[in-house]
């Protein structure tokens, strides 16, 4: 049986009992009651579009369809360079000595390109949170570089050796681990000492702000004491209770940077 | 710190990098061409200025970029101590980026031999331990006796058979029980 959704909605609209319904159907279902169909079903472009009289019209490199009988090319099949297959046959390719990418490897040079067990043992401890408390910002921040560009090494090396030997089958996971730990170690502890430089920075910042002593809004640039001793001395006295007692850094000068270069920087 | 870059730099501050780049092998890579392993949050404009800085490579204009997702993996994962094996994870997806250089560069040649590494003997080991567990498995009784075994069974058979040694009950544990009351 012959049903179309045309002969449907004219069965439909024909009942309703709405009689404007029935003479003019809604707008968006004007489509089904077109009787002759415009367009052709198929959307291949009509065989009259590929006369545009181009020879190389079809030939495709991709598709080896080769080139066509009347079609002349500048460069004749024997002229055409032919690649070496053979890797060893090949000519070598000079490398710069100084080049940056050999950080990534072992001497920093053309040398080995995976480290032994016995090269990856080869180091001593981290540094210790005592030793770096005695570094200033720019030795500490070098020094985190230099530990960032060793993990970098020890981790391009692992993934070389692994890639070579297959996971497991070569000795130097435990070293290389071990190497890693200590790097990881250094930088731990310089986190540590500049989270403590952060620290006293702010505990002085919030006791130079309650002394009355110093003013942190001067600008030594222009010659402006930040530190005025005895300014604020009757405030002091009345707020000191226990006058018996002697600080130990009454008696010392006072210091002429409020704050240390190496903080500042920090 | 090199002042004059050949490109416009970013005005991204890092103090201290705390991630991992890595230079990846790529047999397929011609000369003047690197692949390295980079953080996920890395762009493009992130790796060439890294590079720049860190290692004085200058990249090409063009660097290509794809994030590489990981196979799922049993257990829960890696950092535990005991392997859930009913349960499944996927490690995180990791992006690789491979750059165009300014000045081409070869990989150092392979080592010729692996002794340092111990290698064979790392070959050997993993064998007989995969032999042993096998010897300890479930499917140990469906085993077939190995040739070694048989042909030292076959020699001790054939010393017996020739009155060579006399045959005696074991001191293992099914020995035991015969030869407990004579003490």
């Amino acid at each position: 049986m012959h049903c179309t959704s045309a002969s449907l909605l004219r069965s439909a609209l024909h009942i309703t009992p709405c009689r404007t319904a029935a003479v003019v159907p809604p707008s968006f279902l004007l489509p089904a009651f077109a009787l002759t169909q415009t367009s052709p079903f198929s959307s291949t472009a009509p065989a009259s579009a590929r006369k545009d009289h181009n020879r190389n019209r079809g030939v495709s490199a991709l598709h080896r369809t080769g080139i066509g009988k009347k079609q002349h090319l500048s460069v004749k099949l024997e002229d055409l360079p032919k690649p070496v297959l053979d890797p060893k046959r090949r000519s070598d390719i000079e490398v710069d000595p100084d080049h940056g990418l050999y950080a990534f490897f072992p001497d920093g040079n053309e040398g080995d390109r995976i480290m032994t067990p016995e090269e990856y043992a080869a180091h001593g401890r981290g540094w210790r949170i005592q030793e770096l408390r005695a570094k200033d910002w720019e030795d500490l921040w070098r020094l985190w570089w230099v530990c960032s560009k060793e993990r970098n090494k020890i981790a391009t090396l692992e993934m070389e050796r692994k890639r070579l030997a297959g996971n497991g089958q070569m000795y130097g996971d435990v070293e290389a681990g071990t190497r890693d730990k200590q790097v990881r170690v250094t930088m731990r502890n310089i986190k540590v000492v500049l989270t403590e430089r952060w620290y006293a920075w702010e505990n002085a910042r919030q006791a130079a702000m309650e002394d009355p002593e110093v003013d942190l809004s001067a600008d030594p640039g222009k010659g402006e004491q930040a530190y005025l001793p005895g300014k604020g001395e009757g405030l002091l006295d009345n707020s000191s209770a226990n006058e018996g007692i002697t600080e130990p850094g009454q008696g010392l000068p006072p210091p002429v940077n409020a704050l240390p270069m190496s903080e500042a920087r920090a | 710190m090199a002042t004059q870059a050949p490109f416009r730099l970013g005005r991204k501050e890092l103090h201290l990098p705390n991630f991992l780049v890595i230079l990846k092998y790529s047999s397929w890579l011609p000369a003047n061409y690197a692949s390295f392993i980079v953080p996920i949050w890395f762009s493009k404009l992130d790796l060439r200025d890294y590079l720049y800085h860190a290692y004085n490579v200058r990249v090409g204009p063009s660097i290509r970029s794809y994030v590489k997702q990981s196979r799922i993996q049993q257990g829960k994962g890696t950092r535990i101590i005991r392997p859930q094996y009913k349960r499944w994870h996927r490690p995180r997806a990791t992006k690789h980026m491979t750059v165009e250089l300014e000045r081409p560069f070869v990989w150092p040649a392979e080592p010729a031999d692996y002794t340092d590494w111990n290698k064979e003997e790392v070959k050997m080991a993993s064998e007989q331990q995969e032999e042993f567990n096998e010897s300890q498995g479930r499917a140990k009784d469906a085993l077939a006796v190995s040739n070694e075994h048989r042909s030292k069974m076959r020699e001790q058979a054939k010393a017996l058979l020739e009155g060579k040694v006399q045959w005696r009950p074991s001191a293992s544990k099914g020995g035991m029980g015969l030869r407990m009351y004579e003490r």
